[in-house]
């Protein structure tokens, strides 16, 4: 999902800058407060951002004969919300940026509006939309990574398809190329890590229940529900 | 409890599936270099904007890894901390655990 550096003209890299750091101020002033309520979530917060680290460093190959990574950020969405996320997907980009030629830092706003901001958002949704229903815990953790990990790359197909509309068909039909590309690719690797990370919020449930509760993640009657099913 | 495991054999089954379908594609795809997207993508915008690839210049300076190995390096560095950070908390709960369990 990164756009290369100097692959994105300078004025959509201060559109997707402008439209990144409120978002990112946000999730500053939302972490200091969840932190001063509970300094349980501390931890929490390390695991959920302990995945974002893990699964964006790995390149895995895909259908199309390419190769893509996935983002981790549906453990962290679930627990913190989108804009804490967004924090915590801007460090890992800027670490990727400034060593591994991963993007770059006139992109970073618009990769950080991929991955951090729109991808999460999408996966919220699905969370906020799911969460008061009856529909098993697993399988809502399940579709959010899912959504989150797809939504990125299609927001990246979006970016890219704005700053670069086809002669022919103008920006419709350049974002269903990058689609191509992108999301097409993804679409096997967001079932993988949909399916991993419902397994590892299962360890959570088992080891630390109560920090999920306290912050409202789910309710106690879910948790213990999901403790007793699998 | 007697689907205790349900969620473990669903990921085996996914990784597995997911190892199966590289396989298949690396077998039959012809011209699958496994390259990355993101790479395409850079390619699909120079061939959009009618801009050789090699004008494309960098806005703000960067620094490249000077190779391959160095790379591959500092990608799983990154993993590294993402491990450290989920094997420190969730070996942290479990310590926490037992010591509520036992006392």
């Amino acid at each position: 999902m990164h756009i290369m550096e100097g692959f994105l003209p300078w004025q959509w890299c201060l559109v997707w800058w402008i439209v990144a750091l409120p978002c990112l101020i946000l999730g500053i002033y939302q972490l200091k407060k969840v932190l001063a309520i509970d300094r349980d979530a501390l931890p929490l917060l390390g695991v959920t951002g302990g995945f974002i680290f893990i699964l964006s460093s790995l390149k895995l190959p895909s259908v199309t004969g390419s190769c893509s990574h996935p983002t981790g950020t549906g453990l962290s969405t679930i627990s913190f919300g989108p804009w804490i996320t967004a924090l915590v997907c801007a460090i890992v980009l800027l670490f990727q940026s400034l060593f591994l030629a991963h993007g770059g830092l006139s992109v970073l706003g618009a990769n950080i509006v991929s991955m951090g901001i729109v991808g999460p958002l999408v996966g919220y949704g699905i969370y906020r939309l799911l969460r008061d229903t009856s529909i098993n815990v697993y399988i809502t953790v399940f579709l959010v990574c899912a959504i989150a990990d797809l939504f990125t790359y299609v927001m990246t197909s979006l970016e890219l398809a704005l700053a670069y509309p086809a002669a022919t068909g103008g920006v419709v039909s350049s974002f269903i190329l990058f689609m191509g590309i992108f999301a097409i690719t993804q679409i096997p690797l967001a079932i993988v890590e949909g399916v991993v990370l419902a397994l590892v919020f299962k360890y959570i449930i088992a080891l630390k229940p109560d920090i999920l509760i306290r912050l409202g993640i789910f309710s106690e009657k879910q948790i213990n529900a999901a403790r007793s099913e699998i | 409890m007697a689907y205790k495991y349900t969620l473990e054999i669903l990921a085996v089954i996914a990784i597995l599936a997911f190892c199966a379908m590289f396989l298949y594609t690396s077998a039959t795809m012809s011209g699958a270099e496994f390259a990355g997207s993101d790479n395409a993508g850079s390619g699909l915008v120079a061939q959009l904007s009618g801009t050789p690839l090699e004008n494309f210049q960098p806005l703000i300076p960067q620094w490249e890894p000077p190779s391959g190995e160095i790379e591959a390096c500092l990608f799983a560095l990154q993993a590294a901390i993402g491990g450290i950070l989920v094997g420190g908390v969730f070996g942290f709960w479990m310590g926490q655990k037992k010591k509520t369990e036992s006392g």
